[in-house]
């Protein structure tokens, strides 16, 4: 215990060393050098010109700024509580001791290890209009073919769709992960009790994974958030713009038009959305113990 | 009895709903070109054909784009257990002031969206001298918050009596890293090893940016020149697809038990 | 024992760099080249790279792809550390973007030294390449809006020829509709896969053959909330959503399928796709410049070009070296026609080989009657927002009083930033 305690700095200091090294590198100083250029008029290829909160203000009045903002909070509205409680559901089979829910485990998760531009082009080919599996099945029953992707009613549910096939099964883990936990003890004298099924899942299962609730709410807020890739790939942005996400609005304005400042400072912007949103969640899921 | 049967055929249903997409995918790359486009249902091709295999074997320079992404893949993920599990040996066995505020500055880096750091990073890369090398691609991945914060909750469950009957016996605090808590680690050091490979596998912005030399390409930013300027070859497009996933779903196969088991001791206690 | 190896080595080094040397003076020049072409334009374009660098020994192009939608991304960010290789393809469209920042050379002299006659280009391609007098880049080729049609269903619906104007295109539609079932009009007014460039292609043409160009003459204001764009944009609107000829929610790729399979009859699309429908068996179709819907001939075109990046260190011989490649790759553009592109080199039209392509001669006459794009920095987001508010007034089925003035209010505020 002596030796320990003499030497806990420099331990300290030398395990972490090579971690912070490499986020501060690679993490935090593009951050950072973000924030500064947040503050400059900048096309990339020229020299910077200061122009304090100009960025920030103009953001404010953007209506292509507040417009994708809103696509990326109504993705986010949408596809938060359907993955999680999808995932949920999943967990629920997953976790049954029989041979299906072994089955249940692989097929559920196997989505995940999947490359965005993989299942974005693999659900664009699914929802294309005239040609894609979705329709084509339709047909055979007779009916007309949707726009999945190309009609504004259909396009973002379409979207979350895809991304829930795609990411449901890691919510599924953990959830069942926790669920596993609980001792058998619990369950069985709820059954002496005579709890049925549902109110054995409402009382006790759901209750008691607070905890892993509150993990996967933060984290697929922090992921739903960020989304971009499957959208851009799926759809473009379109029908008329209409699930242009904020981060894509953020990519062509600073690669496409030029405007590395501005795109910067919208991006200020979207990372504090999601810090505070996710600090939130966090005081009020470690309130509520 | 009745119940039971249709509970079996209902999730039978659900597997299949669930990896149709997949067998979609592989059906789709299987199709010559102009059979894609059809206006009549063929789930089944007439008879399968690798002409988009072949394309993409021989026409392309798909296998160093494999190699490569094996490289990056592979040092991407041992160098990451490497960084995460000192630090969160750090975060989890050693008391200091601030350390879960370290702990929620190291996670508040999963918040931001990394298409909007590519430019500073070239720019950072560029004055280092290192861009176009494989090693470019490799170190922005390195630091992967998600594992700091699984191996911190998972080494923190791991009793002090083990460490302290350790230092009882002399040993130094690395040793006991290397000799006890690692290997108690495993399962969750393979739930982070399996995030890391294939978070570098599917990189495909930054690897883009950072390469310009297309024989350097991984095989995510190769394949996605199977998209066309003025056209979709949705065919050759699924097949490069497969052959971009398949490694990543074999592996998922072998390490499949560990990932769950990983993931369950994981304990998220919070 | 040491120091003999020492010197063995020494020796051996010297020997090495001395062949080395020698042989360096004779190895060809190694130029690094970025592409945007993937897909059918790719397999054409690097087979002509190919040919290049077997017809001669000095000179060896190595060649990048990069999907056009990544393209620029990867571009500007290597042109602002100076990492650019020797060459690069540039649309037209955007070298107001790099041109002012000083990121691209001057080619005047070396395309002099070179002994490139440019009097064999088309002119007005060139003049796009132009600011403030110079030149600063080289155009490979002109790839205009065109109209194809099949020529199957006009046989069936009884049309005898290409329509020339909006009365005869909408008749013509409706035609090959009720007669045949086709569809009439096969133009993308959605964004899928692709973005709906194509209203907008068509709005701008359709301006500009009423003499309007899509931006005021110092490109700060919007110049198409008038009669002229009213027409323009009603044509579109009444196409959609009056005769229905042309489907709701059509995404380019569709668009595309729908006419490669004989589902339409008219098809407005680049001329990129003439390779694509040529290899479709059973598509008898022919291609024609786009009508003059308002009395005068006008198309929208891209252009794609030969750029030089500045690099950290400037080299003569590397500069010459792609003088060289450009020179060959510009007058072989019969082999780019192939994917359907309208080579701008005169020289390269007045071959057998071009005139023997079916279909290009049909529309080679287009080039004189393209136009090219704002040249403003400010165009490709001109050119996003424009397209959305399109597609959106169409789908939505506004009046074009209300659309005009919508897309103007986003233009201008755009343009005065």
């Amino acid at each position: 215990m002596q030796h320990r305690n003499r030497y806990v700095a420099r331990d300290i200091a030398l395990f972490s060393a090579s971690y912070l090294i490499v986020y501060f590198a690679f993490l935090v100083f593009p951050v950072i050098y973000g924030i500064y250029l947040s503050f400059f008029d900048w096309n990339i290829l020229s020299t910077k010109k200061f122009i304090g909160f100009k960025n920030f203000v103009e953001a404010f009045g953007d209506p292509k700024f507040l417009a994708s903002f809103a696509h990326t909070c109504q993705f986010v509205l949408l596809s938060t509580p359907t993955i999680i409680i999808i995932g949920f559901l999943l967990a629920l089979i997953a976790v049954r001791p029989t041979k299906s829910g072994k089955v249940a485990e692989t097929v559920f998760f196997l989505p995940y290890i999947l490359s965005t531009t993989v299942v974005g082009t693999l659900w664009a080919w699914l929802f294309q209009k005239n040609f894609g599996l979705f329709n084509q099945i339709l047909a055979q029953f007779g009916l007309k073919p949707i726009g999945w992707l190309t009609d504004p009613r259909y396009a973002m549910a379409s979207i979350v769709g895809a991304t829930i096939w795609w990411t449901a099964g890691f919510n599924m883990i953990l959830f069942s992960a926790a669920i596993k936990q609980i001792p058998d003890e619990i369950y069985d004298s709820a059954r002496m009790d005579g709890a049925g099924r549902f109110a054995t899942l409402t009382k006790i299962t759901i209750p008691l994974l607070k905890d892993t609730t509150l993990l996967v709410v933060i984290l697929q807020l922090i992921a739903s958030f960020k989304v971009f890739g499957q959208a851009y790939v799926m759809t473009g942005g379109g029908p008329y713009a209409t699930t242009e996400v904020l981060v894509q609005y953020v990519y062509k304005t600073g690669f496409s038009y030029f405007r590395l400042g501005y795109a910067s400072a919208m991006s200020i912007l979207l990372f504090m959305v999601i810090l505070i949103i996710s600090g939130f969640q966090f005081i009020l899921g470690k309130e509520s113990k | 009895m009745m119940k039971r049967t249709i509970g079996a055929a209902a999730l039978v249903f659900l597997f299949a709903l669930w990896l149709l997409p997949l067998f979609w995918l592989i059906i789709t790359s299987l199709k010559a070109e102009q059979d894609v486009m059809t206006d009549h249902l063929a789930l089944f091709s007439v008879a399968p054909s690798f002409v988009n295999y072949a394309k993409a074997f021989g026409g392309t320079d798909i296998l160093k784009w494999f190699k490569n992404s094996v490289i990056v893949a592979s040092f991407t993920t041992l160098f990451t257990l490497f960084l995460n599990s000192t630090m969160a040996y750090v975060l989890s066995r050693i008391k200091f002031r601030g350390r879960n505020s370290l702990l929620l500055f190291i996670l508040a880096g999963m918040m931001v969206p990394f298409e909007v750091i590519i430019i500073q990073l070239y720019l950072e890369f560029n004055a280092l001298g290192i861009l176009n090398t494989l090693a470019a691609v490799i170190l922005p991945r390195l630091a992967l918050p998600i594992g700091v914060f699984i191996l911190t909750q998972f080494f923190k469950g791991i009793p002090e009596a083990l460490e302290e009957a350790a230092y009882m016996d002399g040993a130094s605090r690395f040793l006991i890293f290397r000799a006890i808590i690692l290997p108690l680690g495993k399962s969750a050091l393979f739930v982070v090893a399996i995030l890391s490979f294939v978070n570098a596998w599917n990189d495909f912005l930054w690897p883009l940016v950072s390469i310009s030399d297309s024989a350097k390409y991984t095989i995510t930013v190769g394949i996605a020149n199977f998209q066309g300027t003025h056209g979709t070859e949705y065919a050759l497009i699924m097949a490069g697809a497969v052959i971009a996933s398949i490694p990543l779903i074999v592996m998922y196969f072998i390490f499949k038990k560990n990932i769950v088991k990983g993931i369950a001791m994981t304990g998220i206690k919070g | 024992m040491k120091s003999r190896n020492l010197v063995l080595m020494a020796v051996f080094i010297l020997i090495a760099g001395m062949t080395l040397g020698a042989q360096t003076s004779q190895k060809p020049i190694e130029i690094g080249f970025w592409s945007l072409f993937t897909g059918g334009d790719g397999a054409f374009f690097d087979a002509m790279v190919k040919e290049f660098n077997a017809s001669q020994n000095e000179i060896v192009m190595k060649t990048d792809t990069v999907k056009f939608d990544n393209y620029y991304t990867k571009l500007t960010a290597a042109l602002a550390a100076k990492n650019a290789p020797d060459v690069v393809v540039m649309h037209q469209d955007r070298l107001s973007n790099f041109v002012p920042n000083g990121v691209l050379l001057p080619l005047d002299d070396y395309i002099k030294k070179a002994g490139i006659d440019m009097s064999t280009f088309e002119q007005g391609p060139v003049s796009n390449c132009r600011f403030d007098g110079k030149l600063y880049a080289i155009p490979m080729d002109v790839h205009p809006l065109i109209m194809y049609y099949n020529t199957d269903l006009f046989a069936k619906a009884g049309i005898p020829k290409a329509p020339v104007s909006l009365a005869e295109l909408i008749a013509d539609a409706q035609a090959i509709q009720e007669k045949t079932g086709a569809i009439g009009i096969a133009a993308d007014n959605t964004t899928a896969t692709y973005k709906a460039y194509t209203l907008t292609r068509m709005f701008m043409s359709m301006l500009k053959e009423q003499g309007y160009s899509t931006l005021n003459a110092n490109n700060t204001k919007a110049n198409f909330n008038n009669d002229a764009g009213a027409k323009a944009y009603q044509a579109l609107s009444d196409m959609v959503n009056k005769y229905k000829v042309t489907p709701k929610q059509l995404d380019y790729d569709s668009s595309v399928a729908d006419f490669k399979l004989g589902k339409a009859g008219i098809h407005f699309n680049g001329v990129w796709v003439t390779g694509s429908f040529e290899q479709q068996a059973g598509l008898n179709f022919a291609a024609v410049k786009f009508p003059a819907l308002f009395g005068t001939n006008a198309s929208w075109s891209g252009s794609h070009t030969f750029a030089v990046p500045v690099q950290k260190t400037f080299d003569e011989k590397k500069v010459m070296a792609v003088m060289t490649f450009i020179n060959w790759m510009t007058n072989h553009g019969y082999l780019w026609a192939k994917a359907g592109h309208v080579p701008t080199r005169k020289t390269a039209i007045d071959t057998p080989e071009f005139k023997s392509l079916p279909h290009r001669a049909g529309y080679a006459d287009a080039v004189k009657y393209t136009f090219a794009s704002p040249d403003t920095p400010k165009w490709p987001q001109c050119y996003d927002a424009i397209s959305d508010s399109l597609e959106e007034s169409v789908a939505l089925n506004r009046d074009a009083k209300t659309a005009l003035s919508n897309m103007e209010q986003v233009i201008n505020a755009i343009l005065a930033r």
